[in-house]
């Protein structure tokens, strides 16, 4: 962790969740500065050790390798499989928190190939998130399954930290910006703080490598391709993947970020765009959201 | 058809995130909050040492960085353990220790003294904390206390995290004072025990002569060590470890119950010689460790080499195997192999008449020796606490030493092999 003064504002610098975190603070006070951090680091590794996919034994170890059993679960985690069962009914089964699985034969790198189509078979049975039994009290899922809260999870707890910080930041009137690689939350709490500049990561662009946005108040969240992708004979494949047909989502957006009043809402709102593939963009205009979208 | 329902998804959504932030869900952490281990542990050589071990941790956790763990160790040993004697074709009698009594040891028997019975507590206490974001120090005590001997030490370790925790550096030292006091006071080096044969007019007459080999005051030993670490993450699979250590050790390290047999030409023991050490020992080690994650399984794998002015070079392979079985259970196998060399002053035994070297012990501790370990662990829960039970077989073969003078007769078995069992049982009460 890293506490960098700037000209009016102090930079928090982590490492979490598999990205660069940043928590940007206009105040003056090294303090309050140190309580900020120490709060959203500890929210955030504690997330990452229930969640990652990564870690031995935590929940989602358990809950991966319970093979066909109950496992106890707490109401954070019912809360979240909650979550991700709206984003699974709302894109009509297209955002499924289950289709990691295809990550095994899918590699989203230069000179790969698509996997042969006896491969994917084999793996859609163990797709879907309507095969999960779950309730406030335990989670059980059938054996060969796989779930992943990497895709809701860094958004939410972007929100939680935001949510965390504010009753310390409110009162002193100090204005904030959570950033964890590309995916953030404002606030403002002066009018007289300028907005900030956040460079939005988007593909290798001829024009501009990074798109610089002004933010104050809300939030933005990016979903795309913009490095984890490979062309073969002539088509790109990115690594948006369809769950239902187990291959990419052909013709998204390179990426597309949306702003919204929280994080996990502009997350899933990108996430679902890019699941409907070249139309993503008039799936964003219908839902009358902000956007900004690269193809 | 699909961007009619389109229309009001980001409105159903945002209910979604609102009902999933709403909910703040309470961070769930355990801080500040005691945690206990328990184990017991059961060792046994058939027919020599028996042991009995509860061993008790409890750490606290202060402020999310600092700690405090408490250990408590209780050991109770019974039985007989190998006084360095060579196995005769005639009964031996041997004094015992404190000088009370003797023992008798039947033909083509390795003897064994009996008299082996103890107990000993440990008490040990460590503090750490981090120091910078990066660094991280602990610094701890250990007292350990059994009827003949007793140990106080401390002990203080810095480390550093560089390359976003990925490179762990750390040093270590630590300091420790023993002090010996065998019952019947120490024996003076090479000097020859005596037997009570009918020869002695009276028990003074016993007790003088017993007294002249005795030295007066207590046995000191001053062990001093460096430890240096490093410890690398290769990536999300793989750790690295390795260990450099230097002991230096100083005063009373002669075993005061074990003597070598002094013999004859036909290997007849003529008498027996106290064992005399040298006083100081100094020591290095290297380790190294690989800890790899399988899918669902954990590979741990080490190497130890140790090597001493003592000429005692030793190698050791360990290797750990935990399997997954289910979500809560994992089984372990275990197995090491162990070599070591003599040390340069290891004799089986005296010739009578020759020169005696300015030191010797036939300790088979400190002889050339294989030994190998298979063992199993399995851990499961019992209700939601972690349990483990740990079995282990242990068995050492001595190899004959370079400092053999005369034949000896394979019935007398020179170098017995040790088997040793080991049940441990440990529940973690959290």
């Amino acid at each position: 962790m890293q506490i960098t003064q700037h000209r009016n504002y102090f930079k928090i610098a982590f490492n979490a969740m598999a990205s660069p975190c940043e928590i940007l603070l206009f105040s003056d006070s090294h303090n309050l500065v140190k309580v900020v951090a120490k709060i959203a680091i500890d929210e955030t590794k504690r997330f990452e050790n229930k969640f990652s996919r990564y870690l031995y034994n935590n929940l989602c170890w358990q809950i991966n390798r319970s093979e066909g059993k109950k496992v106890k679960i707490d109401l954070e985690t019912f809360n979240l499989l909650e979550y991700a069962n709206n984003l699974y009914q709302m894109s009509e089964k297209l955002f499924d928190i289950t289709a990691g699985v295809l990550n095994k034969i899918w590699h989203f790198k230069k000179d790969a190939h698509p996997p042969s189509q006896s491969s994917i078979d084999e793996l859609l049975p163990f797709i879907g998130f309507h095969q999960i039994d779950y309730a406030k009290k335990y989670f059980c899922m059938p054996k060969g399954m796989q779930v992943d809260f990497g895709g809701i999870g860094k958004e939410y707890i972007v929100d939680r930290v935001a949510q965390l910080i504010t009753p310390i930041c409110e009162p002193e009137e100090v204005s904030f910006l959570v950033n964890f690689g590309g995916d953030l939350v404002a606030k403002n709490f002066n009018s007289l703080h300028p907005a900030w500049h956040v460079g939005v990561e988007n593909i290798e662009s001829h024009r501009c490598s990074e798109k610089l946005i002004n933010i104050s108040q809300g939030a933005v969240a990016t979903s795309g391709s913009t490095k984890r992708f490979f062309d073969y004979q002539g088509q790109r494949y990115a690594h948006i993947l369809n769950p239902i047909t187990g291959k990419p989502v052909m013709g998204a957006p390179r990426s597309v970020s949306v702003f919204a009043g929280n994080c996990s809402l502009a997350g899933g709102m990108s996430s679902l765009a890019q699941l409907q593939g070249k139309n993503a963009e008039i799936f964003l205009k219908n839902a009358e959201v902000e956007y900004l979208c690269y193809w | 058809m699909q961007l009619k329902k389109n229309l009001n998804v980001a409105e159903k959504l945002a209910l979604a995130t609102a009902t999933l932030l709403g909910a703040t869900a309470q961070a769930e952490t355990v801080k500040d909050e005691w945690q206990f281990v328990g184990s017991i542990l059961t060792y046994s050589e058939p027919d020599r040492v028996s042991a009995l071990e509860t061993i008790f941790t409890a750490d606290k956790a202060f402020d999310d960085t600092a700690k405090l763990s408490y250990k408590i160790v209780l050991d109770s040993l019974t039985g007989a353990s190998a006084n360095g004697a060579i196995a005769q074709d005639d009964v031996q009698t041997f004094t015992r220790p404190s000088g009370n009594g003797q023992y008798i040891i039947q033909p083509q028997e390795t003897p064994l003294d009996d008299t082996f019975k103890d107990t000993r507590a440990q008490f040990s206490v460590n503090w750490s904390d981090r120091l910078t974001e990066d660094s991280q120090y602990t610094i701890g005590t250990n007292l350990s206390r059994e009827y003949d001997y007793q140990s106080i030490g401390i002990s203080g370790e810095l480390a550093r995290d560089f390359d976003r925790k990925n490179t762990t550096l750390s040093i270590g030292l630590s300091y420790a004072n023993d002090s010996v006091s065998p019952e019947g006071g120490r024996p003076l080096g090479f000097s020859s025990m005596v037997i009570d044969n009918g020869q002695f007019d009276d028990e003074q007459d016993y007790r003088n002569a017993f007294n002249a080999t005795r030295i007066s005051g207590d046995g000191s030993i001053d062990t001093t060590e460096l430890l240096l670490g490093w410890t690398q993450i290769i990536n999300r699979r793989m750790i690295m470890q390795m260990n450099y250590g230097y002991a230096d050790v100083k005063g009373y390290l002669t075993d005061p119950f074990k003597v070598l047999s002094v013999i004859d030409s036909s290997a007849t023991a003529k008498f027996y010689l106290y064992e005399n050490r040298p006083e100081s020992k100094k020591q290095h080690s290297f380790f190294a460790l690989t800890k790899y994650h399988l899918n669902d399984s954990i590979i741990d794998f080490s190497y130890r080499y140790i090597d001493s002015d003592w000429d005692i070079k030793s190698h050791t392979l360990d290797l750990r195997w935990r399997l997954f079985a289910g979500k809560n259970s994992y089984w372990e196998p275990h197995v090491r192999y162990y070599q070591q060399s003599a040390a340069d002053f290891y004799y089986p035994y005296f010739v009578e008449g020759t020169i005696l070297p300015e030191f010797g012990s036939a300790d088979y501790r400190i002889g050339e020796m294989d030994t190998y370990t298979i063992g199993l662990k399995y851990g499961f829960l019992i209700g939601d606490n972690r349990t483990e039970v740990r079995a282990e077989y242990y068995h050492q073969t001595p190899k004959s030493s370079s400092n053999e003078q005369v034949i000896i007769t394979e019935d007398l078995n020179l170098y017995p092999s040790v088997d040793a069992f080991t049940l441990q049982f440990t529940y973690y009460f959290d």
